[in-house]
Order: C-alpha cells, then sequence, then structure tokens
C-alpha cells in the first residue's frame, strides 16, 4: 500500500521526520518496503498483512501514526448538503443475491461537470500512481484510497432505466468491462446490472457502457459491501485484480460504507457541481453488531511474559478504537471499533496491546529449561549412509519430487499402479508425484553430462509417493545414486555401506528384468530376507532415452529397510592375538557357478577357522579347461582364537574347502 | 700384543677413519675411505680384527667390545657423510635424479553434501542442543493438517486451488481433498495429536507451493519450524530461544526483535530480524500458537501455551554461501555442489 506523506498530513500532525514515521510503522506491523520521492511529496510502501483491510486507506494509516505518536486524528465530516429531491424519486434498487453482496447503497448527483481535477487531487494520486481520469472517477479513486472503501460512479443516464439490479450472473452471460475487453461470466459472480443487462461485476470492476465520460451529468454513486470470498473467486477466475477488488477481498469497515458515500458526494458537489438528491437508497442486511471481550488481566503476563499496567492496557484499547464496557479487578470488557473485524477475541487483544507497547518490552534473556534430546534412530541412519556414500566420492544431489509422464513411466519397480498427479503442475509441465528418484538422478546426470563434468557420482535421499487404502498416500524414504563406474565397484560401495550398517547384514542378489536396465545386468538387492532395492547398469536404450553418452549404474534402495538392520549399538568382540594364515585357492568351474555359491561352500567348510574370504579375479583359459569353464582365483584367511595355527591344520581346512567346493560346485582345483 | 696396545691401535684407526672420512671431498673420495676402512677384504678394521688373536684369552671379551663399538662408530659414520654428500649431490643440479615434492598424489575424491542438507544439519543441530527433537510427517497432507487445524478455514485465501498443489482425485479416492504440504506446521498439528504436552520439537522438510521459479523463489522449497507447548511458555522465553538460536547460528552474542505479522495459526504473530553486522536481517516467521490450534488438537489454551517458529531453509543457505539465485540449488552441477 501506497501512502502520500502530504495526503497523511490532512489527518494527522506529523512532527517527525519521515524515516523515523517508517521505522515506528514497521515495528506496529506496517512493514516499511520502500519510500520514493514524487515531485514534493513522498511515497511510502507500507506491507499491509492480510488481517489489517483498515491499513488500506490513508485514514486508517493516519489512524495507527495518531496512536504511535499521540496526535488527534482528524477526519473529514463528509456531510454534504442535499436538495429537497428524495433519491427515491429518481431510481431503485432491487437486491438479489444477499450472500454475494451483503448491502448496496446508492446516491445520486445530477447536473455535475466533468472535468480535469484540480492539481491537488492530481498530485495525490499521482503520488500513489493512481492515473487520473476527470474529476468524478478520480474522486471516487481518492476516496477509496482515503478511506479503504470502493466506490463507483456509473453514468446514471446510461444506465438502461431508472432501476439497478444486484444479482448473480447467468450462465453465459457476457460482459464489456471499462477495460474494454469482454468477459464470460458465470452464476458465482455478483453483478450489478440495469433492465438490460450487467453493468457492472460487482467490487471488481465496472462497464464501459455506464463509465462517466465528459458527457456525463447525472451520476449515481454506488457504495457497498460485497461478500469477501466470491469477490476473490471472481477476480481470480476473469485475472481481473483491481484496488477495488483487493480491499472487497480482504474486507471493508461496513460502517464506512456510508462514510465513503457521502465524503464522495461532498467531492463532487465541491469540485465537479450538481445536485445531490435527498437521501440515499440502502438495501441488505443490518450491520451486525460486534460482541463484546473479556480480556483477563493475567493472560497478558501468561502469554508476553511481562507485566503491563492496566491504565496502559486501557489507554491502548481505547485509542485503538475500542469501547470499554467494564472493568474490574480481574477484567476488562471492550467492544470493538467496526473497523477492526480482525478483533474477535482475547488472543487479538492481548496481540494489539503487545503490539502498540512495543514487542521490545519483552526481554530476550529468560531461562528455558533444559530438556533431554536425542536424534533419532531414522536421523543416525541417514548420517551413515551420508558419511559413507560421501567418502566414496559420490556428492549429495537434490531433485524435485514430481515429474513428468515420460520420467514417470520410464521406471517404477516399486508399484504398478498409476503415479498421483497435482491439479497445477510444478515446473515444465510435470505433474505426477514420483515413484523413483532415478529417473531425476538420471536428469541431473544429463545436466552434468551436458556441461563436461568428468565425474559425475550422485545420490540422493528423497520421498517416493505411492498411492494405496490408508487415509493417506504412503510416502517411502529411498537412497538413490547414479554412478560412472560399473555394476560390480557399486556393488561394492553398497557393500561397504551395509557393513558400515551392520557388518553381520546378509546381502542376497535375485535376477530381475526392469525396462531402464541391461537384462542380465539388474539385479534385486534383497538384505537380511528382505526386499530392499535394485542395482544395475542402463541399457542403451536406456541412455537414449535420457539422451544420456557414458554408460551408467543406476541403485535405489529403501532406507526404511536400512534402518531396521541398522546395529547402531555395536558390542565389543575380542580380537584374537594369533597370527592369522593366508591360503589362495584357484578354482576351475562350469559359467553358470557364481561366486556367492563358491564363497557360501568356502564360509560353511571353512568355520570356525575361517576369518575372511577375498575374491581375487575371475580369468578364462579356453586351451586348458576347453569352453565352458572359468576360474577363480581367491584367498582365505585363517586365524584361531586361542593358539598359533600350524600349516598341517591350515591345510586340512584348505582341503575341506576344496572338497566341499567340488561337491557343491563341481569346482576342479587347479594345482 | 696387550690389551693397552690393541684399544691404542683401535682408538687411532677411529680418529683417522672419522677424519678421512669427514674429509672426503665426494662420493668417490669416500667410496675410496670406506674401501680403506671398512672394506670386507682389505680394509684396516678387518686387519684389526685378525689382530684379536693375538690377545689374551682374559682380556678377549674387552676386546671384542670396544672393536665392536669402534666397527659400528666407522660405520655409521660413513652413512652420515655418504647421505650427505648423496643430498649435496642431488641439490647441487649435476644431473642426477631429484625428488620433486610437488608433484601431486592421487587424490581420494570426497563426495561432498548438499549445501540444502548441510544448512539443515546445522540449524538441527543448534536446535537439538537448545532440547527441540525432530519429528516427522508427511509430504502430501489432507485440509485438515494443512489448514483446518492450522486455523486457515476454507474462506482463507491461502486455500485457493491455484495457490496450492492440489492432487487430482483419480480411482482411489480419499475422505479429504490431498495436497502437497505448503509449510512443515502440519507436523506440529500431528505431534500434538498424538502427544501430551510438554512438546519441544523441530520438524523440517520440502514444502510446495506453485511460484514461477526466479531467483528468489521456486515451487518447492525447505522449511525448518520450531514448536513448543508447555505449562507457562511466553513470547519472552520465544524470543530467549530465538536469540540463543541466532547467537548460535551467527557465532557471536546476536540480539533479535520482533515485527508485529500475521499468520493464521499464531497470536500474536511476529516477524523475527537478527542483528548482524550493525544491520537487522530477516530470519523468519514465529508467534504463539493460536489458542484455535491448541483447540482443535484437544489441548486446553487456558492450560497450556506454546510459541512456533519458522525458517525458510534456501534463504538461509543462499545467504550464508552468496548464492544469488536459488535455482542453482536444485540443478546439481557437480562443480557447484563442490563448492561446499
Amino acid at each position: 500500500m501506497l501512502v502520500s506523506w502530504n495526503w497523511l498530513k490532512e489527518y494527522v500532525a506529523l512532527q517527525v521526520d519521515p524515516a523515523e514515521l517508517e521505522e515506528r510503522l514497521t515495528m506496529a506491523g506496517l512493514n516499511h518496503e520502500g519510500t520514493s520521492r514524487v515531485e514534493d511529496d513522498l511515497a511510502i510502501d507500507l506491507e499491509v498483512t492480510s488481517n489489517r483491510p483498515d491499513c488500506l486507506g490513508h485514514l486508517g494509516v493516519a489512524r495507527e501514526i495518531s496512536i504511535l505518536f499521540q496526535q488527534e486524528l482528524t477526519s473529514p465530516p463528509a456531510s454534504p448538503p442535499q436538495s429537497s429531491t428524495p433519491v427515491t424519486d429518481l431510481t431503485r434498487v432491487t437486491l438479489e443475491c444477499p450472500e454475494l453482496c451483503y448491502r448496496y447503497t446508492a446516491r445520486v448527483i445530477r447536473g455535475v461537470r466533468v472535468g480535469p481535477s484540480p492539481d491537488w487531487l492530481v498530485d495525490r494520486l499521482r503520488t500513489i500512481g493512481i492515473g487520473v481520469i476527470n474529476n468524478i472517477v478520480d474522486i471516487t479513486n481518492y476516496v477509496c484510497m482515503e478511506s479503504g472503501q470502493p466506490l463507483h460512479a456509473f453514468d446514471l443516464q446510461k444506465l438502461g432505466g431508472p432501476e439497478i439490479l444486484v444479482r448473480s450472473a447467468r450462465a453465459d452471460e457476457k460482459f464489456l468491462a471499462i477495460d474494454h475487453k469482454t468477459y464470460d461470466l458465470d452464476p458465482s459472480m455478483c453483478i450489478i446490472a440495469d433492465p438490460n443487462q450487467a453493468v457492472a461485476i460487482g467490487g471488481v470492476m465496472g462497464g464501459a457502457e455506464t463509465e462517466v465520460s465528459d458527457s456525463s451529468v447525472d451520476l449515481l454513486i454506488e457504495a457497498a459491501e460485497f461478500d469477501p470470498v466470491s469477490v476473490r473467486t471472481t477476480a481470480r477466475r476473469l485475472n481481473l485484480h483491481s484496488p477495488s477488488s483487493y480491499r472487497f477481498e480482504r474486507g471493508i469497515d461496513p460502517e464506512g460504507v456510508d462514510w465513503a458515500s457521502r465524503r464522495c458526494c461532498e467531492l463532487i458537489l465541491d469540485l465537479a457541481g450538481g445536485e445531490l438528491a435527498e437521501g440515499s437508497l440502502d438495501v441488505g442486511r443490518e450491520i451486525p453488531e460486534r460482541q463484546s471481550i473479556v480480556l483477563r488481566w493475567n493472560q497478558l503476563p501468561r502469554v508476553l511474559g511481562i507485566e503491563i499496567e492496566p491504565d496502559t492496557v486501557r489507554r491502548i484499547l481505547a485509542e485503538l478504537g475500542n469501547q470499554e464496557t467494564t472493568v474490574d479487578q480481574q477484567h476488562v470488557e471492550v467492544v470493538p471499533p467496526s473497523w477492526r473485524r480482525d478483533l474477535t477475541r482475547e488472543i487479538d487483544l492481548i496481540e494489539e496491546i503487545a503490539r502498540i507497547h512495543g514487542y521490545d518490552k519483552i526481554p530476550e534473556d529468560t531461562r528455558v529449561g533444559m530438556v533431554p534430546s536425542h536424534r533419532t534412530d531414522d536421523e543416525r541412519v541417514l548420517e551413515i549412509v551420508r558419511r559413507v556414500l560421501t567418502a566414496a566420492g559420490y556428492d549429495e544431489a537434490m531433485t524435485y519430487s514430481v515429474i513428468s509422464e515420460e520420467w514417470s513411466r520410464s521406471f517404477s519397480p516399486w508399484i504398478k499402479s498409476p503415479p498421483l498427479q497435482s491439479q497445477i503442475p510444478m515446473l515444465h509441465g510435470a505433474d505426477l508425484l514420483r515413484h523413483s528418484l532415478l529417473p531425476s538422478l538420471l536428469g541431473a546426470r544429463r545436466v552434468n553430462e551436458t556441461l563436461s563434468n568428468p565425474v559425475i557420482e550422485l545420490f540422493e535421499t528423497a520421498r517416493i509417493y505411492l498411492p494405496g487404502k490408508e487415509s493417506l498416500p504412503q510416502e517411502e524414504h529411498m537412497l538413490a545414486l547414479t554412478s560412472g563406474k560399473r555394476f560390480c565397484e557399486v556393488q561394492g560401495d553398497l557393500v561397504e555401506l551395509l557393513a558400515a550398517l551392520n557388518p553381520d547384514s546378509e546381502l542376497e542378489v535375485k535376477d530381475t528384468h526392469l525396462d531402464l536396465f541391461e537384462p542380465s545386468r539388474c539385479v534385486e538387492l534383497w538384505i537380511d530376507g528382505q526386499h530392499a532395492g535394485y542395482v544395475g547398469e542402463v541399457s542403451q536404450s536406456g541412455q537414449k532415452q535420457f539422451s544420456l553418452r557414458k554408460p551408467t549404474t543406476l541403485a535405489e534402495l529403501k532406507l526404511a529397510v536400512l534402518s531396521q538392520i541398522a546395529n547402531l549399538k555395536r558390542q565389543h568382540v575380542p580380537q584374537s592375538p594369533y597370527p592369522p594364515i593366508s591360503r589362495d585357492l584357484n578354482l576351475v568351474v562350469d559359467e553358470n557357478v557364481r561366486w556367492s555359491q563358491i564363497a557360501a561352500a568356502t564360509r560353511a567348510a571353512g568355520a570356525p577357522l575361517l576369518e575372511n574370504i577375498r575374491y581375487n579375479e575371475t580369468y578364462r583359459d579356453l586351451e586348458k579347461d576347453g569352453p565352458g569353464k572359468k576360474r577363480i582365483f581367491y584367498s582365505v584367511t585363517f586365524r584361531s582364537s586361542d593358539r598359533t595355527l600350524t600349516g598341517e591344520e591350515t591345510d586340512a581346512v584348505r582341503q575341506k574347502i576344496e572338497n566341499v567346493c567340488e561337491q557343491s560346485c563341481g569346482a576342479v582345483l587347479l594345482k | 700384543m696387550t690389551l693397552a696396545e690393541f684399544l691404542n691401535q683401535l682408538d687411532e684407526l677411529a680418529s683417522s677413519a672419522q677424519q678421512q672420512l669427514e674429509q672426503a671431498a665426494d662420493l668417490d673420495a669416500l667410496e675410496s675411505a670406506r674401501v680403506e676402512f671398512i672394506g670386507t677384504k682389505s680394509g684396516r678394521l678387518k686387519a684389526t680384527q685378525k689382530l684379536l688373536g693375538k690377545i689374551e684369552k682374559t682380556d678377549k671379551p674387552a676386546a671384542g667390545k670396544r672393536f665392536n663399538e669402534v666397527k659400528t662408530q666407522i660405520q655409521a659414520a660413513y652413512e652420515q657423510q655418504q647421505q650427505q654428500q648423496m643430498a649435496n649431490a642431488s641439490g647441487g643440479g649435476t644431473g642426477g635424479e631429484q625428488f620433486d615434492p610437488t608433484v601431486p598424489g592421487p587424490r581420494p575424491r570426497l563426495g561432498h553434501l548438499h549445501p540444502i542438507t548441510q544448512t539443515i544439519e546445522e540449524l538441527k543441530d543448534i536446535m537439538g542442543r537448545l532440547g527441540f527433537s525432530l519429528a516427522d510427517g508427511p509430504e502430501i497432507e489432507d485440509e485438515w493438517h494443512n489448514f483446518e487445524a492450522l486455523n486457515i478455514p476454507l474462506s482463507h485465501p491461502a486455500r485457493d486451488p491455484l495457490d496450492n498443489f492440489y492432487l487430482r482425485v483419480g480411482e482411489k479416492t480419499y475422505d479429504q481433498a490431498l495436497l502437497m504440504r505448503s509449510q512443515t506446521s502440519t507436523v506440529q498439528i500431528r505431534v500434538m495429536e498424538n502427544t501430551r504436552p510438554p512438546v519441544r520439537i523441530i520438524s523440517l522438510g520440502r514444502v510446495y507451493r506453485p511460484d514461477t521459479p526466479d531467483a528468489t523463489h521456486l515451487p518447492m522449497f525447505h522449511q525448518i519450524e520450531g514448536l513448543l507447548v508447555d505449562r507457562q511458555v511466553t513470547m519472552a522465553d520465544l524470543k530467549s530461544v530465538l536469540r540463543l538460536f541466532a547467537s548460535s547460528y551467527l557465532g557471536a552474542d546476536v540480539h533479535v526483535r520482533f515485527r508485529p505479522s500475521f499468520f493464521p495459526f499464531t497470536e500474536p504473530s511476529v516477524e523475527v530480524d537478527m542483528r548482524w553486522n550493525d544491520k537487522w536481517i530477516e530470519m523468519g516467521g514465529a508467534g504463539m500458537v493460536d489458542p484455535a490450534v491448541l483447540k482443535a488438537v484437544g489441548y486446553d489454551p487456558d492450560e497450556v501455551t506454546g510459541f512456533a517458529f519458522g525458517l525458510g531453509i534456501e534463504r538461509l543457505c543462499a545467504r550464508r554461501h552468496g548464492i544469488d539465485d536459488i535455482r542453482e540449488i536444485y540443478k546439481n552441477d557437480v562443480r557447484f555442489l563442490h563448492q561446499f
């Protein structure tokens, strides 16, 4: 809300410099956004929160100033001389939709001279950035910016008859507005109509056909109160936002309607001449009576933490326009002013008192008691995940929760049902709540490839959204990563992560097939018997789909499974003081035998002396072993907790391992 | 040969070896001195060793001990000289191999945490020290938790479908209209619904509001909110906790001030500024939990009071790291990430 320094001075003496005024207003809730000089005036920009529509006019701001600086507030009397012709002889008003328009008032002035506004009026409007049109329109704008009550002037002779009808619009009704654009109306909108057609959209915009022009002579001045929600919906639907709709949306002072109408007529008579008909047409509901509010004295320190003298409280309440009805040792009871419809409860009064008394009076050094607090297990697991992955060279990415249909379709192994969709898209038409983090990470990978970044190792932890039968969709917290490394290395990173979470956890892989991945290089990950996620190398077609030049390996895991298997309270196991003994094994096996089988056989046969198995490599010697065979070379370490192992003992275990591998995997030892 | 004669001879050998080794001008001279004294075939030490046989049996241990001492001494002197000579040779730039300490070693590539995570962790850490525990809640919310319980009635403009990411209702019908939460206060409601006071929590995470992305706006961002509800909690406690927070975050004794503001779920509502480098900078919104909110979760506003505050994480992060366009934050350029 822009206010003019010179204009404010008409209602309250400003015996301070602008900087101090701005500071005080800021600290009282009208946040100063900036000030600019306009000719010999200042345009002061104040942020008015939505609960304070009373400050959407200069008088309201002046009232705040008068309270803050203990100055007298003078407001214009607004009592224009009236002629003897009753307004009821000239026109009629019918209100058909009291739910959309609470109250409608009209006054009639005949015989005006439309022309340019005087300099003082031009200056006022120019300071606050409102263009001048003619004296009549300028006066309605002026009074709106003075009181916060929007007004509209119709050319009475252009109305299609001596009757104003306030009704809801018809289904296919069209309307030509002042901006000379045609708008499609619907029955949720409140319109002002003459017997033939809509002449204004109530509270939003006037019509072109009845607007005041140089040839206008007789005027109908509208001052009304429209339903805030309806005005907001209408303005939004038609994308027609005006100072008028802005004020009606926030709620105007019901008792200010008539004052603004009189004030407007007073200025028109002064500046454009003419004759005001006697009385006004006033239809709609009675102004609701304000309920009184009880403030218990003990509630002020209870909420604010400071004592404020009852006399000070009563003075502030009175200056704010509250009428005190009773006061005693326990409480004070007041009726709030009509322009402060935000004041309905005790807490509202407490806030007002604190605001005017000053928040700077509240101390900032009370002793807030200590309580225990600790990190949750999920937080600790997440911390381990981040620590291991950053140590392994992965950077943390953060991507949007909502993705495009193309991305959504590319990978969705967790659920088959269609994704949730937002009514309005978030970015670039993306409106689907993701089922996986991987498409977004591939998008981030592409961004980095485009930038020619040589190493692209990214991970993200975030939620995916799975529609379900519960009262809310299921949100699963995921860990996903994209790497330039091959399957096996990424697998190694994940095994290290699992070891960091729980060294005793067991990882198992199961073959699977997913669209995005190379068929033979994609597996399900199972941890301690739970399906935890997927790892795979992206196929050529997958790469193409995401416009990636280089291959990438992806993994996605449920953090819930990681949390479940994590061992966060480790127990000490005594370490053997005796030396280890190592042996190498080199087995020839069929191509279809997997390392996991060899390892399992080795582990079973090597217990309890086997301490460690280390895979070295797999290679093939077609000449010696023939086709369909491969060699697996690995090392084992033995150690005892109670003695130094002898070579004979070790060789015996090694022999046992060889035998078991031969029996269970058909392995032949390479001598 | 007597012991005394033998020892004399050893001493002489030792001092003459020391002298010659020290005087050797270069590696060649050093080598010839080495051969002369400790050469394995015909070195003088070897010759002296042969004399040991001629010593009386009873004197032999003493003679042998001294012989070994001298041998070690000469050997050490030789090695010291050799090292020095070699150092001189390489330092002298005479064409030998030179060690270059500026050659880079293999550098492990460490990943970097996202700056938003780093900001969140710092804020969480500070609030944890002040006794606030983390509470979590869904990102997809119903209207009760996102609006109604937070004192945002249906007529409130904040509920406009164009200002929120409401979900389309598909085959699955939920009890209420769902939307992506527009604030993390929803978590406060969920916690209060399920816990009796006292409550001292922070909630944080992604929130969503339709906004065209620009340097200071994104349709998705992060918030952190604190809530403390108990008997006898006052606005002075709010100010004190925020001052402790600001002082911890900025690492100095910082003052805070309140400016009146308006939020539906707190009353009084304030904007919080902190004093930094002689300027007031905006920190976030705060206030006393509105009695209507306390009632909505089944608390008695005459029994308990509470305060709440909220901060936008992107803004804090951008300010701390000098990021002037917050769209960079979600671009995930590895070079961007590696700055933090």
